[in-house]
């Protein structure tokens, strides 16, 4: 494989600097995939993928700070470039150091007497990025990520200098990629773009996801975003089961008849009650004037299929805070205004029912 | 009462709530009121609990995989307390709908390639039928399944709070 991109490689960039720099890169690298130096202006020339790898050859004029690091899949046809990027946290002696470093090593490639402590040194990072590489190879394989995705990837890589303008140059050749690809007659190119399509939506539909889970603009990332919905459709169904259980403990210390209710009204009656009003907490369920057996049960119940209700109830405060408010007219909120308490005596709150209601 | 900001008759809420409290009226007639023991209260919490799960499929009807996973199951569970025979039927044949969907859809499920299979094996547990859906479907079913559980949460919040006073 090495000696194929060899050949390709000199066949396609008469370049002095390739032709003479990748028999030096071979010796340094022994055996494995190849890394090829290239300059920047060929690298320019739309060729590559915006995932790569690459190592500016130019003068020092080219370094600065940006944090991509890309990597590109040893088969990847003729021409990439490798490329390393830093991030930021290099401090300026160290990236002061690393400059000269590079421009020895490049000057000296060029002279083709390499001195022994910088070329062991880029050894060392050869090797660095060819491991790194390889760990990445199946998940590059085929697949064409958005550049957003490939920051977050590439920022835990090993820092490195490198040039913002090449990064941006590998921005404004995004669009010759396709083009290049074409020629390589590779097939991926529908794959790659539907794979990015169904990114694009997939990010779309998490944004969306975003609005409705309450409390969770702060999070980025979609395996943070992930967790918060899965809590969040967990905590629903546990209100749901608790709301369901003191329908239940409720419903055997009813003092009024459910059949009474104009079942039709109801609906708008119920909803109209004013969506702030809040669950109360275990503790609370005194006042519903349980009876001892009654909380016993409702206690196991709580035991067998729920967390502890202080989660419950942060879930449900949660959840009516996110609910949206309904329109109240406002006679009925004078009416219902009382409702909003806990501590209402029931026999007026009855009282109130039965006068909404005729 | 006439009050002007009703309710839309056709809105999610207003559907389910109007089942929700058909289903509790049945289920107070079939027990008497007195009964008020733990495994009592806990049999009731178990009907209310599928009542309202029930009330919330039939309102959303067919139109979300979700919905449809649930009414299935809802259907297949009655099938089987009323006679057994037809449960193993039904148990056989969810078996292979269940074992061919999961089969065709693990193939998706490695395709997906955005690397959250975990949590995405996980809200499929949670939102029912999630288990035949790939990463897309899957988060469209999940906001629509949020959005109704919020619904329920808030109708069956309030009939709480009515019942309690």
């Amino acid at each position: 494989m090495d000696v194929t991109l060899l050949d390709r490689q000199q066949a396609t960039c008469p370049l002095e600097l390739c032709a003479s720099s990748v028999p030096l890169f071979q010796s340094y690298l022994g055996s494995g995939p190849i890394v090829e130096l290239k300059r920047p202006e060929a690298y320019l020339s739309g060729d590559g993928f915006h995932e790569f790898v690459y190592f500016p050859v130019g003068g020092g004029t080219e370094f600065g700070d940006s944090e991509k690091l890309n990597l590109v899949p040893p088969d990847a046809a003729p021409g990439y470039c490798i490329s390393r990027t830093s991030s930021c946290q290099m401090t300026a002696f160290h990236a002061a150091a690393m400059k000269e470093e590079r421009e020895d090593m490049i000057l000296e490639k060029m002279e083709s007497t390499p001195g022994s402590g910088s070329r062991e040194s880029f050894t060392k990072r050869k090797a660095e990025v060819v491991a790194d590489r390889k760990s990445k190879d199946k998940r590059i394989k085929g697949e064409l990520e958005g550049e957003s995705e490939v920051k977050t990837k590439c920022s835990t890589q090993v820092s490195r200098n490198s040039s913002k303008e090449n990064s941006k140059a590998c921005e404004v050749r995004k669009p010759d990629y396709i083009h290049v690809r074409a020629r390589r007659g590779q097939a991926t190119d529908s794959h790659s773009l539907a794979e990015r399509a169904r990114r694009e939506k997939i990010s779309k539909k998490m944004k969306c996801l975003q609005d409705l889970v309450p409390g969770c603009n702060t999070i980025t990332g979609k395996a943070g975003m992930l967790d918060e919905i899965i809590n969040y459709v967990q905590s629903l169904q546990r209100q749901v089961e608790f709301l369901s259980m003191k329908i239940a403990a409720l419903n055997s210390s009813a003092e009024f008849n459910v059949e009474n209710l104009p079942i039709k009204e109801l609906p708008s009656y119920v909803a109209n009650f004013p969506a702030a009003a809040k669950l109360p907490a275990m503790p609370n369920l005194t006042c519903f004037q349980l009876n001892s057996m009654q909380k016993e049960a409702v206690n196991c119940m709580l035991n067998e299929t729920m967390h502890p209700p202080l989660t419950a109830t942060e879930g449900i405060a949660s959840a009516s805070v996110s609910i949206p408010e309904q329109a109240l007219s406002s006679s009925t909120i004078t009416q219902l205004q009382p409702f909003s308490t806990w501590n209402m005596d029931p026999q007026g709150l009855y009282n109130l029912y039965n006068m909404g209601f005729h | 009462m006439n009050n002007p900001h009703h309710l839309n008759p056709t809105s999610l809420k207003s559907r389910f709530t109007t089942r929700f409290l058909r289903a509790l009226t049945k289920i107070r007639a079939q027990k008497p009121i007195s009964s008020s023991s733990p495994t009592e209260i806990f049999r009731r919490y178990r009907r209310i609990k599928v009542a309202a799960d029930k009330s919330m499929a039939y309102s959303v009807r067919s139109r979300r995989i979700w919905s449809r996973a649930m009414l299935w199951k809802l259907r297949s569970r009655s099938y089987r307390r009323q006679d057994p025979c037809s449960g193993r039927r039904s148990g056989k044949t969810s078996q292979a709908i269940m074992k061919k969907s999961s089969n065709e859809n693990t193939t998706t499920r490695r395709e997906d390639g955005v690397g959250f299979v975990e949590e995405a094996d996980e809200l499929r547990q949670l939102v029912p039928g999630g288990e035949t859906m790939n990463l897309c479907n899957l988060l469209d079913e999940t906001a629509h399944y949020i959005k109704c559980l919020t619904t329920q949460v808030q109708v069956m919040k309030k009939i709480a709070d009515f019942y309690s006073f």
